[in-house]
C-alpha cells in the first residue's frame, strides 16, 4: 500500500503523533508550559482536521473493520471541532495546579479523542470495545484532575465506578452476541437477530444498556451531574458534547448499520428510553441552582431528543439526530463557554451569579441568552430546527405520542432556561463591574455564536450535509 | 456592460440592505446624519444603476432568470426557497421602485435639512430598510419569499408615518395603518397557506405551470383568491381597508411619495398582476375586485372633493387612482392595471414631491391659506400643473395612454357598471385636482394671514423635532432648494416623456401593449370628460362664475356624507369597540380564569415533580450503580415480555 495523505487510520496515527509530542514537550520545557503546549495542541489539531478533509472516503483496513465513509468522517469532524472550541477555553484556565500538569491535561484529552476517532471508524465488537475503553478512561482522570477538594475526587471515582460497571455490561453483551454469531463483524449481527435467537436479543438489549451509560439517558444518567459539577467548566463541555457523540455514533453503527432491517424491533425500546430520558433531564433541571448541574440535566433532556430521531429509524431520523448534534454542539459548548467567563470572575457556579449580568456585561449576557434560546428551540436559533426535524423524522415514523411528550416538555425546558434569562435581564445586581472575558474564551463564544445562528438563520446545507451522511448508513 | 440580469438585479437588492445594516449596526455613522444620508443615497443609486442595467440586460435573455438558494429544506423538496426573479414586469417594476426610491432620498436631503442629524439617520435608516423589502417583495420569485418582504415593508411604513412619533397624530396614524393593513395580511397568509396546501408549492413559475397544465386543483380556489385579494386590498387601500391611507400622511412629504403613493399601496396591484393567471380561473372573485375597485375609485373621488390639506386630497387620489388599476385587473386586463401603476408611480410621485415643495414653503397643508403661489414658485407650479394633467389624463402627459387603457380594459371586458363609474371618476379626478391647482397656485394670495397661527401649531415641547409645517417661509416665497428641485424636474420630465411617446407612438413597454380594441368613441369622451372637469374647477375657483358654495349645497347630502368620510372610519370604531372589545373581555376572562388556572395547575404539578425527582439523585455511588443494574433488569425484562 503506497503511502497517501487520504488513507485511512491516518488521522489518528497522526493524532497519537501529536499526543506524545505534547507529552515529551511537557516533560522537556521547565516551568509553566501551558500556553505553549495548548496551542501546540490546537495547531496540531487543525493539522488533524485538515487530513480529515483529504480522507479518501469509502477506504477500509482491515478486512473491514476499520472504514472510513462518510459517516466516521462527519464523526470525526465533529469531535475536533469540539474539542477545538473546548481547547480555546481551557487555554485561559489560570489555576496553578492546573499550569503545571498541563502536558498531562492535553495529553489525557488527546488519548480520549484517539479513542472517539477510531470508534467512528469501528465496524468490529472487539475494536469498538477496545476504543470506547481508549476514550473512556482519560475522562475519569480529567474529570477529577482539579483536585480542588474531596467533592472532585468522590465525583471522578463514582463517575470511574458507574463507568466500569457499564463497561462489564458492554463486554457482557458482546460475549452473547458472539457467542450466539462466532465473529465479531458488525455484519453478523443482522442475520443472528433475524433468525430470532433469544439471547441474541439478550446480549444486543445488554450492549444497548451499556451504551445508555455512556450517552447519558435514564436510567443511566446519574454520573453526569456530579461530574458536571466538579470538573473544570472547558473540559465539561466537552465532556457534554463529544463523548456523547461518540456514543451515538456507536449505537448507530450497531442498531442501524449492524442489525440492518431488524432494526425496527428496538424501536419502542429506545423510544421508551426516549421519552424516560426527556422528562427526567427537564423535571430535574428546574429544581438545580447551579448552572452546571442545571446544564447537566439539560444536556440529559437533549439526549432524549435525539434519542427520539434515533427512535424513528429511518433515513431522515438519523439525518436529523445528526443534524441535533451539530446543534447541540454549539448551543451547549457555547452555554459553557460563558459559565466558565462568569465563573472566572465571580468565583461561582450559581445561578444567582447571573444577576444583572445584562447590566453588567450586556454582549456576554446576549450571547448567553442566545445559547439558552437555541437549546429551548426558539426560532431563528439553531435548536428551533433541530427540534423540528427530529419531531418530523419521528412524526413521518407514526411516534405521534413520543412528539407530544417531547413538545410539551419543551416548555418546561423553556421554563428554566428563561429563569436564568430572568436573572440576566430583569433582577440586578448590586455589582455594576463588567465581567473580563478572556480573548480566546471570547473566541470560542463567538465561534458557537456564528454556529448557533448561522444554522439557525440558513440551516440548508447542514440538513442537507446530515441528509446525505445517513443516507449512506441505508 | 453585459451581464448576466439575476445578478444585477441581486446587486440591486443587495445594495440597499448593505446600507440598511451600515446605518443600524454602526450606531456612531448613523447619529452623523448627512454623512448617513449622502451613504444611503450612494447606495440607492448604485441600486437604481444595476436596476437599469437588468432590465436592459434581460431584454435579451428569454427565459427568466431564477436565482435560488434552498432556505428552509423539506424532505424531498425543499419547503421554501429565497431568491430573485427576473422577467419583464419584475425588471420594470425594480426601475420605478428603485427611480423613485433614490429621487425621494436626494428631495430628502432638502427637505429635512433642518432636521438633527440623529433623526436624519434614523430617517434613511428607515429608507433604506424600505428599498430593500419592496425591492425584495417585488423580485420574490415565491409567496412564501413576497409575504416576508409583504410585511417587512408594512414595518417600514409604520416607522417612517410615525417618523415624528412625539406628534401624537403621527404616533396614532402610523399604529391605524398598521393594523388596518394587517386586517387584510391575515387573509393574505391565509390565503398562501390554502394554496400551498392544494398546490404544494408557494413558487410562482412551478404554480403557473400547474395553471398552464390545468394539474392545479380547482376545488376552493375562490376562498384562496380572494384571501390574497385581501392581502392586497388591505395593501392597496381598498374599500373598506382605505381609511389608513389618508391618515398615513402624517409622516414625511417623501415618505407619502415614496411610500404611499408609488411604490408600497400598488404592491397589492403588483401581487393581483403577478398572479392574474390564477385570479383568470376564478371569475367570480374577479368581479369583486372589479367593482369594489370602481367603487373605491368613486368613494375616494368624491373624497377627494372635500378635502382642503393638500396632501389628503392627493392621498385620496391615490386610492381612487388604485381603485382604477384594480378595477382593470378585475375586467382580466391585469397588464392594463400594470402599465397605468407605472405611470401613476411617477406622476404621483411628482405631485407628492410637488406638494412637498409648497408645505416646505408656505408652511401649511391647508389650500385654503395658500393661493397665488405660481408668480413666486413658478417651477413648481409647472411641474404640479405637468403632474395634475397627468392625473387627470390630458393627451400629452403621462396617465393618458394608461387610463384610456384601464376604460378600454373595462368596456371590453364586459363590465359597463364599472365602466360607467369610472368615467364618471375620471370627470371627478380633473375637477378635484385643478380646484388644488387654482386654489394653492392662483388667485389671491392668503399666505401672509396664516403666518402667527403657524407657530402656535408647533407643539412647544417638541422644538427641536421639525414638523410636516417646518415654519413659515412666507416672507421668502421661492422654489425649493437644488436637491428638492432636481427630482422634481427630473419625474416631470419622464412623466412628460412618457406621455408624449404614448400619445404618438404607443405603449412604451411591449409587454403593456393593448391586448384589447378599444372603441373609436372612447378617447374623445374620456379626455372630453376630464375638460369638463377642468372646466368647472376653473369656472367655480378660478372665474368664481359658479359660488363655491352653492355648488357646495347643490349636493348638499352627499357632500355630509363625505365630510364625515362616509362614516367608515366610524363604523370601523364602532366595530372595535362594540364587538371586538366585548369579545376581547370574553376571552380575557376564559383566559385568566380557565386557561391559566388549568396551566397554573399543571406547572406546579411540574414543579413538584422535579423537586420529587430529586430524590433519585442520591448521591451515592452505590445508589447510581443500583440505578444501572435497575435499569439493564427492566431492558432485558421489556425486551423478554415485548
Amino acid at each position: 500500500m503506497t503511502f497517501d495523505l487520504g488513507m485511512p487510520l491516518l488521522a489518528e496515527v497522526a493524532l497519537f503523533a501529536l499526543a506524545v509530542l505534547v507529552l515529551i514537550v511537557g516533560l522537556i520545557t521547565q516551568g509553566n508550559a501551558h500556553q505553549r503546549i495548548g496551542w501546540l495542541t490546537l495547531i496540531g489539531l487543525v493539522g488533524v482536521l485538515g487530513l480529515t478533509f483529504v480522507a479518501t472516503e469509502g477506504a477500509s483496513l482491515f478486512s473491514l473493520s476499520f472504514v472510513q465513509d462518510d459517516f466516521a468522517l462527519f464523526a470525526k469532524r465533529l469531535f475536533i471541532v469540539a474539542t477545538m472550541v473546548s481547547l480555546l477555553g481551557s487555554l485561559t484556565l489560570r489555576h496553578s495546579t492546573f499550569a503545571r500538569r498541563s502536558a498531562e491535561y492535553h495529553f489525557a484529552i488527546l488519548s480520549s479523542l484517539v479513542g472517539m476517532m477510531v470508534l467512528a471508524s469501528a465496524r468490529d465488537l472487539v475494536l469498538i470495545f477496545v476504543a470506547f475503553e481508549l476514550m473512556s478512561i482519560p475522562l475519569y482522570v480529567l474529570t477529577g484532575f482539579l483536585k480542588r477538594d474531596s467533592t472532585t475526587s468522590e465525583a471522578a471515582l463514582k463517575f470511574f465506578l458507574v463507568g466500569t460497571v457499564s463497561s462489564a455490561v458492554i463486554a457482557y453483551g458482546m460475549s452473547f452476541i458472539y457467542g450466539v454469531t462466532g465473529s465479531t463483524a458488525l455484519e453478523a449481527i443482522g442475520p443472528a437477530l433475524a433468525d430470532g435467537s433469544p439471547l441474541m436479543v439478550l446480549g444486543m438489549t445488554m450492549l444497548f444498556a451499556g451504551l445508555s451509560f455512556k450517552i447519558a439517558a435514564f436510567p443511566f444518567h446519574m454520573w453526569a451531574p456530579d461530574a458536571y459539577e466538579a470538573a473544570s467548566t472547558p473540559f465539561v463541555a466537552w465532556l457534554a458534547v463529544a463523548p456523547k457523540a461518540a456514543g451515538f455514533v456507536a449505537i448507530i453503527r450497531l442498531y442501524v448499520e449492524g442489525a440492518g432491517s431488524t432494526s425496527l424491533m428496538w424501536m419502542p425500546m429506545v423510544a421508551a428510553i426516549a421519552g424516560m430520558t426527556i422528562v427526567t433531564g427537564n423535571l430535574m433541571a428546574i429544581p438545580q441552582s447551579n448552572i452546571k448541574r442545571l446544564l447537566a440535566y439539560s444536556g440529559i433532556a437533549h439526549i432524549g431528543y435525539m434519542l427520539i430521531g434515533l427512535a424513528a429509524f429511518s433515513s431522515s431520523g438519523v439525518a436529523m439526530m445528526l443534524f441535533y448534534l451539530v446543534a447541540y454542539l454549539f448551543g451547549n459548548m457555547g452555554a459553557f463557554m460563558v459559565v466558565e467567563a462568569v465563573a472566572q470572575s465571580e468565583s461561582s457556579d450559581g445561578i444567582d451569579a447571573y444577576k444583572g449580568l445584562a447590566q453588567r456585561s450586556p454582549l456576554l449576557a446576549l450571547a448567553m441568552l442566545i445559547f439558552l434560546l437555541s437549546l429551548g428551540g426558539i426560532p431563528f436559533v439553531a435548536g428551533f430546527w433541530a427540534k423540528l426535524y427530529v419531531f418530523w423524522a419521528a412524526i413521518e415514523r407514526g411516534l405521534y405520542g413520543l412528539v407530544f411528550l417531547g413538545a410539551v416538555l419543551t416548555v418546561v425546558a423553556l421554563y428554566y432556561y428563561l429563569l436564568v434569562a430572568r436573572r440576566m435581564y430583569i433582577e440586578t445586581s448590586d455589582r455594576t463591574d463588567p465581567i473580563p472575558v478572556p480573548g480566546l474564551l471570547g473566541l470560542a463564544i463567538v465561534i458557537c455564536l456564528i454556529g448557533v445562528i448561522g444554522i439557525g438563520v440558513y440551516p440548508g446545507p447542514w440538513v442537507d450535509m446530515a441528509l446525505r451522511v445517513a443516507s449512506t448508513l441505508f | 456592460m453585459r451581464t448576466d440580469p439575476g445578478t444585477l438585479a441581486l446587486v440591486s437588492l443587495l445594495l440597499p440592505l448593505a446600507s440598511f445594516f451600515v446605518l443600524a449596526i454602526v450606531a456612531p455613522f448613523r447619529r452623523l446624519g448627512r454623512p448617513a444620508a449622502y451613504f444611503s443615497v450612494l447606495c440607492a443609486t448604485g441600486a437604481f444603476a444595476a436596476a437599469v442595467m437588468a432590465w436592459l440586460a434581460q431584454g435579451e435573455s428569454t427565459i427568466p432568470t431564477l436565482h435560488l438558494w434552498e432556505w428552509l429544506p423539506g424532505q424531498g423538496k425543499s419547503l421554501a426557497t429565497v431568491g430573485v426573479l427576473v422577467d419583464p414586469d419584475s425588471t420594470v417594476m425594480l426601475m420605478l421602485v428603485t427611480l423613485v426610491a433614490l429621487l425621494v432620498q436626494v428631495y430628502s436631503l432638502g427637505y429635512l435639512h433642518e432636521e438633527p442629524p440623529k433623526g436624519l439617520g434614523r430617517y434613511y435608516t428607515y429608507q433604506s430598510l424600505f428599498a430593500f423589502s419592496m425591492m425584495g417583495l417585488v423580485l420574490s420569485p415565491n409567496l412564501l419569499q413576497l409575504f416576508m418582504c409583504w410585511e417587512l415593508v408594512g414595518l417600514c411604513s409604520y416607522l417612517l408615518i410615525g417618523f415624528w412619533y412625539p406628534k401624537p397624530e403621527a404616533a396614532r396614524a402610523a399604529v391605524k395603518a398598521f393594523w388596518t393593513t394587517k386586517l387584510g395580511d391575515v387573509g393574505f397568509l391565509i390565503g398562501i397557506v390554502l394554496l400551498w396546501r392544494s398546490a404544494g408549492t408557494f413558487d410562482l413559475t412551478e404554480l403557473h405551470a400547474m395553471v398552464q397544465s390545468s394539474t392545479l386543483p380547482l376545488a376552493g380556489l375562490s376562498i384562496i383568491t380572494f384571501c390574497i385579494y385581501l392581502g392586497a386590498a388591505g395593501k392597496s387601500a381598498q374599500f373598506p381597508f382605505h381609511v389608513w391611507l389618508p391618515d398615513a400622511m402624517e409622516g414625511p412629504t417623501p415618505v407619502s411619495a415614496l411610500i404611499h403613493a408609488a411604490t408600497m399601496v400598488t404592491a397589492g396591484v403588483y401581487l393581483l398582476h403577478r398572479t392574474s393567471w390564477l385570479f383568470a380561473l376564478t371569475p367570480d372573485v374577479l368581479l369583486i375586485v372589479a367593482w369594489v375597485g370602481a367603487f373605491t375609485a368613486l368613494l375616494a373621488a368624491v373624497l377627494a372633493c372635500v378635502q382642503d390639506d393638500i396632501k389628503r386630497v392627493l392621498a385620496y387620489s391615490t386610492v381612487s387612482q388604485l381603485g382604477y388599476m384594480m378595477a382593470a385587473i378585475g375586467a382580466g386586463f391585469s397588464a392594463a392595471g400594470f402599465f397605468h401603476l407605472l405611470t401613476h408611480g411617477l406622476f404621483k410621485a411628482l405631485l407628492f414631491l410637488g406638494a412637498g415643495a409648497v408645505i416646505h414653503a408656505v408652511g401649511t397643508n391647508d389650500i385654503s391659506k395658500m393661493g397665488g403661489l405660481a408668480r413666486k414658485m413658478p417651477i413648481t407650479a409647472i411641474v404640479f400643473l405637468i403632474g395634475t394633467l397627468s392625473l387627470a389624463g390630458i393627451p400629452f402627459f403621462g396617465g393618458y395612454l394608461s387610463k384610456e387603457e384601464i376604460l378600454g380594459a373595462m368596456w371590453a371586458g364586459g363590465l359597463p357598471g364599472p365602466f360607467a363609474v369610472l368615467m364618471l371618476v375620471a370627470f371627478l379626478t380633473a375637477f378635484y385636482m385643478f380646484r388644488v391647482v387654482f386654489l394653492a397656485f392662483y388667485g389671491p394670495s392668503h399666505v401672509a394671514a396664516s403666518h402667527g397661527e403657524l407657530v402656535m401649531t408647533t407643539p412647544p415641547d417638541e422644538g427641536k423635532i421639525v414638523h410636516d409645517q417646518p415654519g413659515p417661509h412666507s416672507s421668502h416665497l421661492h422654489d425649493p432648494p437644488a436637491s428638492m428641485l432636481l427630482p422634481l424636474l427630473t419625474l416631470a420630465a419622464l412623466a412628460m416623456f412618457v406621455g408624449i411617446y404614448s400619445t404618438l407612438i404607443g405603449p412604451l413597454l411591449p409587454a403593456e401593449a393593448a391586448e384589447h380594441a378599444a372603441p373609436g368613441w372612447l378617447t374623445p369622451s374620456a379626455v372630453g370628460v376630464a375638460v369638463v372637469g377642468i372646466l368647472l374647477a376653473w369656472l367655480t375657483y378660478q372665474r368664481r362664475t359658479i359660488n363655491p358654495e352653492s355648488l357646495a349645497s347643490a349636493f348638499g347630502p352627499i357632500r355630509t356624507a363625505a365630510l364625515a368620510k362616509f362614516w367608515v372610519d366610524d363604523a370601523f370604531i364602532f366595530v372595535y369597540e362594540r364587538v371586538l372589545l366585548t369579545f376581547a373581555r370574553v376571552v380575557g376572562w376564559t383566559d385568566r380564569y380557565i386557561v391559566d388556572g388549568v396551566l397554573n395547575m399543571v406547572s406546579a404539578w411540574t414543579l413538584t415533580a422535579g423537586d420529587d425527582l430529586r430524590t433519585i439523585q442520591t448521591g451515592k455511588a452505590q445508589d447510581y450503580v443500583y440505578g444501572v443494574a435497575v435499569g439493564v433488569l427492566a431492558l432485558i425484562l421489556w425486551m423478554k415480555l415485548s
